[in-house]
């Protein structure tokens, strides 16, 4: 552009003053328009001076309205330029910025590095986090983005950079980062375990809690199914309880969750779907309640419960047994001294004719008195039996509401007599899925209430109404009471736990939640209906029991003639039950008897055979089960010839034997009827 | 349009201006009394106006404005600026 030519060549001294005297032209302004060398129009240079001056000032513009601080430092690392933006941030005007090196805006305490990145490490463009001081001293952090400035021969002359305000978005981070730390402390140190899945059911989030409770690290459980530590059942429950959450449904659920050791962990989950942003269903948070103590607890809780009601009615119970007792005991105590005197004094002239009306007058008559009442004492002891099972024991099968109601009301009888009178309203209904003793607790304790809201003396005027029907697919029993009613301020506490209106000493305040939590768990419903003045209502629903797990009743035996004579063993710890088998067996068979289990075994293992061993199960020393044990070792033969007979099955231990072997046992009290029966079976 | 002054051709110059622009109406008033002291009559000087002839830019290679150029006598030589340095210009024109 700067071209001068001389044609033809003059000296050239003389060209290079005439090039240097363009040159100085050049410089120094003197020169009015440019020709552009396509179009051969010049341009003047005026006109382009304003162009340029409005390009600059539209930069300008930017560079100062820029969100962004900018500035350019030389190859000297001092400031040539900075925008009004970047003096705002840092508590400078421009002017007292520019000159200055850029390294005074740096905290001495920054790394080594920090003065390297603002130079952009001379040519290489970065982006990175730094510190810079305020006017004030405080800090500044900003995203640096330097890009380097070069001269027309590509040499570095200087860095400008651009920075873009950190300090509240790191003190936003440094603010969330604080606040995910309190929540991850609050998730870790919670005795509670936390569950988050995707809809899918895999696990994005366990705490360590949880992973505990299973018995796993949390690294391990994440990305696995979580029905992956569920039993098939336990993921029908859970499976559930997520589709009622997700229809808003808000409770917990009572499931449980495998433990790597293979054991089954009762929990309580209360879970809560989660939603985007769009409202899409994404998945499930759950808290996690490691409920077993608890459960054991509540067991016990429900033990000492049913052992308060039966001891209630321990006195009422006694009652019902001494009644019955003394007509026994009268009755025999009658036969005695009536065959005392036929025997003794002037007996010897009894006279056919009136014998037979005076053995029916004076025998038969009291006997069969006794024999009632004897039978009546037998039900009364089980229906005590029924109370002290095991809440354990699972339900067998389909439980006639109609007989627990039955047992209930004969133990609570003392106790309704003199109150009210009692109605029976009892519909046919099937059997009901139920645990017959937890049935039977709840029936108890909803009898007793009622009876415990009427007034002793009364028992015309007031009415305990027990009913049953059948309603779509549940079984509905009623206990009602005309009693006072209920006040409605109390009404809403009456399930809850250690809530009492009696008088201390005479309730627990445990009886209603106990029943409610039983009856909860059978699957059913426990609802009250009041009318202050009228009377309570309390109403169980249960669901009922499936067909194919009704017991078909076992209808007695006729008791057939012995088949043959048959060599039996007695084995019983009570001298009275052995002289009473050996009254009724010895006409028909050839007995021997023993009071101890290792008599028995030493007969046996002495080489002595029998038809038929009649053994007690529960005995000091060597118990039935024992003698069984043994007696399979040294004659298995004669172990398989074994029928227990029993009181009841007391222990755990008792019950499992019983349920898993499949010899036939007799339970006492027996009639001698069955006794026969039951050898003529085997002798068969 | 040119301006030819009157006299002995000694000296033919042509000088290249856009319009009225400053540098350019410079360039005229210094070359004028460089003319009327050192050459007077003799001189010829032709004063083109790009803005007018464009064309005429590209028959001498003219670049920007003012430029000058000394036609006669050769050889033929160029000068740029608003030639306010007498002494530069009597120089590239032979004076002295």
């Amino acid at each position: 552009m700067t071209r001068v030519t001389a044609r033809p060549k003059g000296d050239l001294a003389q060209r290079l003053a005439d090039a240097e005297a363009t040159i100085e032209a050049l410089v120094s302004g003197q020169i009015d328009a440019v020709v552009d060398s396509k179009t051969h129009t010049p341009v003047l240079l005026a006109k382009a001076q304003d162009a340029l001056r409005e390009s600059e000032e539209r930069y300008r513009r930017i560079v100062e309205t820029s969100n962004d601080g900018i500035w350019a430092i030389d190859g000297k690392s001092k400031i040539t330029f900075v925008n009004q933006r970047l003096a705002d941030m840092l508590g400078y005007s421009p002017e007292e910025m520019i000159g200055k090196s850029f390294s005074e805006f740096i905290p001495e305490a920054s790394e080594a590095k920090a003065p390297q990145r603002f130079e952009g490490s001379r040519g290489i463009s970065e982006e990175t986090e730094v510190k810079l001081e305020r006017n004030d001293q405080s800090e500044l952090w900003v995203l640096l983005k330097t890009s380097p400035i070069r001269d027309a021969d590509g040499a570095y002359v200087g860095t400008l950079a651009m920075m873009t305000d950190r300090t509240r978005a790191r003190q936003d981070e440094e603010a969330l980062r604080k606040s995910e730390e309190q929540y991850r402390q609050i998730v870790e140190t919670t005795t509670e375990g936390i569950i988050k899945s995707d809809s899918s059911a895999r696990i994005l989030f366990v705490n360590r809690r949880f992973a505990e409770m299973l018995g796993y690290d949390p690294r391990e459980m994440v990305g696995v199914s979580m029905f992956d530590y569920m039993s098939a059942a336990a993921k029908v429950i859970a499976l559930d309880a997520a589709k009622r959450s997700r229809r808003g449904v808000k409770g917990g659920v009572d499931t449980t969750f495998r433990h790597k050791d293979g054991t089954n962990i009762s929990v309580n989950i209360a879970g809560a779907p989660l939603f985007d942003a769009e409202g899409v269903y994404t998945g499930n948070l759950g808290v996690v309640r490691d409920v077993t103590e608890q459960k054991k607890l509540q067991s016990q809780l429900m033990v000492s419960d049913r052992m308060a009601s039966v001891g209630t009615l321990a006195a009422g119970v006694a009652h019902e047994i001494n009644n019955p007792l003394a007509a026994v005991i009268a009755n025999l105590d009658y036969m005695a001294e009536s065959l005392r005197h036929m025997i003794g004094g002037d007996s010897t002239e009894v006279s056919p004719a009136k014998s037979t009306a005076w053995v029916l007058e004076e025998i038969k008559t009291p006997l069969d008195d006794a024999r009632d009442a004897a039978e009546r004492v037998r039900f009364i002891v089980r229906d005590l039996k029924m109370f002290s099972r095991s809440p354990s024991d699972e339900p067998t099968g389909a439980v006639d509401v109609k007989a627990i109601m039955e047992s209930s009301l004969r133990m609570a009888w003392n106790e309704i007599r003199h109150r009210a009178r009692l109605v029976k309203n009892y519909g046919a209904v099937p059997g009901v899925r139920a645990n017959e003793a937890r049935l039977g607790q709840v029936f108890l304790n909803l009898v007793i209430n009622a009876a415990q809201a009427l007034q002793e003396g009364h028992a015309e005027r007031n009415e305990i109404r027990v009913s049953t029907r059948l309603e779509g697919d549940r079984v509905i029993v009623e206990v009602a009471d005309t009693g006072a009613g209920i006040p409605p301020e109390i009404l809403g506490r009456i399930f809850d736990a250690f809530f009492t209106t009696k008088a201390v000493g005479v309730g627990t305040g445990l009886g209603l939640a106990i029943c409610h939590r039983i009856v909860t768990d059978m699957g059913g419903e426990l609802t009250v209906e009041t009318e202050i003045g009228t009377g309570t209502t309390f109403r169980v629903a249960l669901p009922i029991a499936r067909k194919d797990v009704v017991e078909v009743a076992v209808p007695d035996e006729p008791i057939a003639v012995a088949a043959r004579r048959g060599r039996i063993l007695v084995v019983d710890d009570e001298p009275l039950v052995i002289r009473t088998v050996k009254r009724i067996l010895s006409k028909e068979h050839d007995l021997v008897v023993t009071e101890a289990a290792t008599e028995a075994l030493a007969l046996c293992a002495s080489g002595e055979k029998f038809d038929l061993i009649l053994c007690d199960l529960m005995m000091p020393e060597m118990t039935g089960m024992d003698l069984h044990r043994e007696l399979s070792l040294v004659s298995p033969e004669q172990a398989d010839r074994m029928i227990f007979v029993t009181g009841g099955a007391f222990t755990e231990k008792a019950r499992r034997f019983l349920s898993e072997t499949p010899k036939e046992h007799l339970e006492k009290p027996f009639a001698s009827a069955n006794l026969r029966a039951i050898v003529q079976r085997y002798l068969r | 349009m040119a301006t030819i002054l009157a006299g002995k051709t000694a000296l033919r110059l042509r000088l290249y201006i856009a319009g009225n622009a400053p540098n350019s109406l410079l360039a005229i008033s210094n070359l004028k009394a460089i003319c009327d002291e050192y050459f007077g009559i003799g001189c010829v000087v032709e004063t083109i106006d790009l803005l007018v002839h464009p064309a005429r830019a590209l028959a001498d290679s003219i670049i920007v404005t003012p430029t000058l150029v000394k036609v006669y006598p050769l050889p033929v030589r160029r000068l740029i600026g608003t030639l306010s340095d007498t002494n530069q210009v009597c120089l590239a024109l032979g004076v002295k």
